[in-house]
């Protein structure tokens, strides 16, 4: 079985049903937050608001554009260096446990119990930080999210963009 | 389409490559001469040092791609091409770094702006940093013989339109401009360059003096990351390298090469590292620092009509209107105008924001026009580059960005704006944390001087890193001289950009392609005569 599958067929964020909150997840990740050693669901919360408007407005496209991006996304993660990874892990580790946000939001409540607009607060707080940590930290997040998914082929129509074809031919 | 493709066809004909990789034990070889690393100073040696009748062994850290795995796709090419994927940055993150890393070096990616050594360049290192017999009259015979070698010509087709509005731009303005020349023949005019030419037209050091070299019998071995340099005294005994699997990771087997002479021509990156990591006499403490960037900025401009950044050769105009308009080492920091090709991950990843901003920027991608300026770094007192330093895990770059800098960068985004409203842009945003869309010149010139403009906040980007093992006649500057021979070992050369004192204040694929040229022809007539 691949491992996106596995990871789409497993539970949902089972720490959080436990505490019976609704919860602001993407209703097409069902990833079990025990087994998500790749970060999906924290991507997944943070996917739509990165590509607000970029991500296609009907709803199948748009779920399949966002999981092909977590896919990306992990890929992405494999071909950084060892620094690099481990730096980014350090961070996506923080804002998945309650001191780690605690330190970079100033609020323990989990990244899945907030609202896009209160996501794009966090954001423009890193983003306009006085430190560079917080600046590092936001830059870091967008460039792997958007180079993720602009990468992908599928995702350029709405560019007008197309590789020639002649490799094809 | 079939597109012939001389990798294939080399290997198929019995060339001597070894892929680290596959080996599944220890190596020792033995050449006259080792060269390590494969862009335009050890493509060049190469074929230089065969030709002369040398044994050579090339040795390079990257893979060995062809154009059979050039697809034109950034997500493809920046893994396989570029180092770090093409997310190299500096230390504080404020400068991001795009280096080649296969065979053929930076040559394979690279945009094929070529440029001669700027004449004030050539005459500064003469007079502050104790070089010699370089000067443009020594050069340009090398300079000839290396523009037919790699079909180094103007580019006579008309230039797309990201670059058209650059020459616009300076003619409405009254300002210098250039036609480009290019290393290309037989070229399709895609626009790819920067993924691998698929088409084999770019004359990258894969295509030509790589494949030339091994048709007279060097060997070349990839995926070998060197580690050190084995010395005694006054001489280079070895050098180790540690294989490397298809994921660019260690495996448990080490090569040692043994020559006569060692040549390194890793790049201002690899170079400095690998020198400092064998504890190379350095008495002065000048390896890798000096290093410069060109750091470059970013501006972009919104056109009523389609510009297609991404098709057609991707740089063939450049101005120099402000490259030395304050003096040499003088005034503000120069800087030279040139365009970049425009691809989705590239302008997505460096530009600003995020969100609907970031998608209204995006839905306008094939109006966009943008124009780069590169900082002419290394000249000014208040300009001493950065430095590559050795770390737990490998290398770090340290670069400082001070208010010499920012002043020059303040400049160039005005002079931009500038350029690309005299083009006909509507709309000029420059690449910086909190800027607006400005609508006129006259509303960007206002705003400029308040722009904030720092670290983290502006994009920050460099093709080009030079320096770090700079060359000379006084020690107490150079660690190698004006032929690029070490100062301290007796079969030591270095060749490539570290050797630079200053950055060019141009590309700097055909300095390095020139001054190797003439230093590895020196290099074989010298290990002719004492063989």
């Amino acid at each position: 079985m691949e491992r996106r599958t596995f990871l789409t067929t497993a539970l949902v964020g089972t720490a959080a049903l436990a505490l019976g909150v609704n919860l602001y997840i993407p209703e097409h990740i069902k990833v079990n937050k025990a087994l998500d050693s790749e970060h999906r669901l924290l991507f997944s919360i943070l996917l739509p608001v990165f590509l607000d408007d970029a991500l296609p407005e009907v709803g199948s496209l748009r779920i399949a554009a966002q999981n092909r991006t977590l896919d990306t996304i992990i890929q992405t993660i494999s071909l950084l260096p060892a620094d690099g990874q481990a730096e980014l892990e350090q961070l996506l580790d923080m804002l998945e446990n309650r001191l780690g946000l605690l330190v970079l939001t100033g609020s323990m409540t989990p990244l899945m119990m907030r609202k896009p607009d209160e996501l794009i607060v966090m954001l423009e707080y890193w983003r306009n930080s006085f430190l560079d940590m917080m600046v590092i930290a936001y830059q870091g997040l967008r460039e792997l999210v958007l180079a993720s998914y602009y990468s992908c082929p599928e995702h350029w129509s709405r560019l007008n963009y197309a590789k020639p074809t002649f490799l094809e031919e | 389409m079939a597109i012939p493709d001389p990798i294939v066809e080399g290997l198929a004909s019995g060339w001597k490559h070894i892929d680290a990789s596959q080996l599944s034990q220890d190596q020792t070889l033995e050449a006259d001469v080792v060269i390590v690393g494969s862009g335009a100073g050890g493509g060049v040696a190469a074929e230089i040092l065969t030709d002369a009748g040398l044994t050579v062994i090339i040795v390079e850290g990257g893979p060995l791609k062809s154009s059979e795995s050039f697809n034109m796709e950034e997500r493809r090419a920046y893994p396989n091409l570029y180092h770090q994927a093409a997310a190299m940055k500096t230390q504080d993150k404020a400068i991001g770094i795009f280096q080649g890393r296969a065979v053929g070096g930076s040559t394979t990616v690279n945009w094929t702006t070529s440029i001669r050594t700027p004449r004030p360049t050539l005459d500064f290192w003469a007079k502050d940093k104790s070089v010699k017999g370089l000067s443009r009259q020594d050069l340009d015979p090398w300079f000839d013989k290396m523009e037919k070698r790699l079909n180094i010509s103007k580019w006579e087709y008309e230039p797309n339109r990201n670059n058209q509005a650059l020459k616009l731009g300076c003619e409405k303005l009254g300002w210098d401009y250039t036609v480009i020349k290019r290393n290309v023949k037989g070229c399709w005019n895609t626009g790819y360059c920067g993924m691998g030419c698929p088409i084999n037209a770019k004359q990258s050091m894969l295509v030509t003096t790589i494949p030339a070299a091994l048709d007279k019998g060097a060997t070349l071995v990839s995926r070998a990351k060197v580690i050190k340099l084995e010395h005694h005294n006054d001489k280079i005994s070895a050098i180790e390298a540690q294989a490397l699997n298809e994921q660019m990771q260690p495996t448990e087997f080490k090569l040692i090469f043994k020559a006569k002479h060692y040549i390194i021509a890793a790049g201002a990156i690899h170079t400095p590292t690998i020198l400092l990591r064998s504890n190379l006499a350095d008495p002065h403490q000048l390896l890798g620092k000096r290093t410069f960037l060109h750091p470059t900025l970013l501006s972009g401009a919104i056109f009523s009509d389609s510009i297609n950044g991404h098709s057609g050769a991707p740089q063939s105009i450049y101005s120099d209107e402000f490259v030395w308009k304050h003096g040499t080492a003088s005034g503000d920091l120069g800087y030279k105008l040139e365009v970049p090709p425009i691809h989705p991950v590239l302008i997505a990843s460096k530009t600003i924001g995020y969100g609907k901003t970031h998608a209204s920027l995006m839905d306008q991608f094939n109006q966009l026009q943008v124009t780069i300026a590169l900082i002419r770094d290394g000249f000014h007192e208040q300009s001493q580059g950065g430095q590559v330093q050795l770390t737990d895990t490998g290398f770090a770059i340290d670069y400082p960005l001070n208010e010499a800098f920012w002043r020059s960068v303040r400049r160039s985004f005005g002079s931009m704006a500038e350029l690309q409203f005299a083009a006909g842009a509507k709309q000029v945003l420059p690449i910086t944390e909190g800027a607006p869309y400005f609508n006129s010149w006259k509303e960007a010139k206002s705003a400029m001087e308040t722009l904030d403009l720092g670290p983290l906040k502006t994009v920050v980007v460099s093709a080009h890193v030079m320096g770090g093992c700079p060359m000379g006649e006084n020690t107490k500057l150079s660690m190698v001289d004006s032929q690029g021979n070490s100062h301290y070992y007796e079969n030591l050369s270095v060749m490539d950009g570290s050797v630079f004192p200053t950055s060019l204040g141009a590309n700097p694929q055909l300095t390095i392609y020139a001054m190797t040229a003439r230093n590895a022809t020196l290099l074989a007539e010298r290990l002719k005569s004492s063989s």
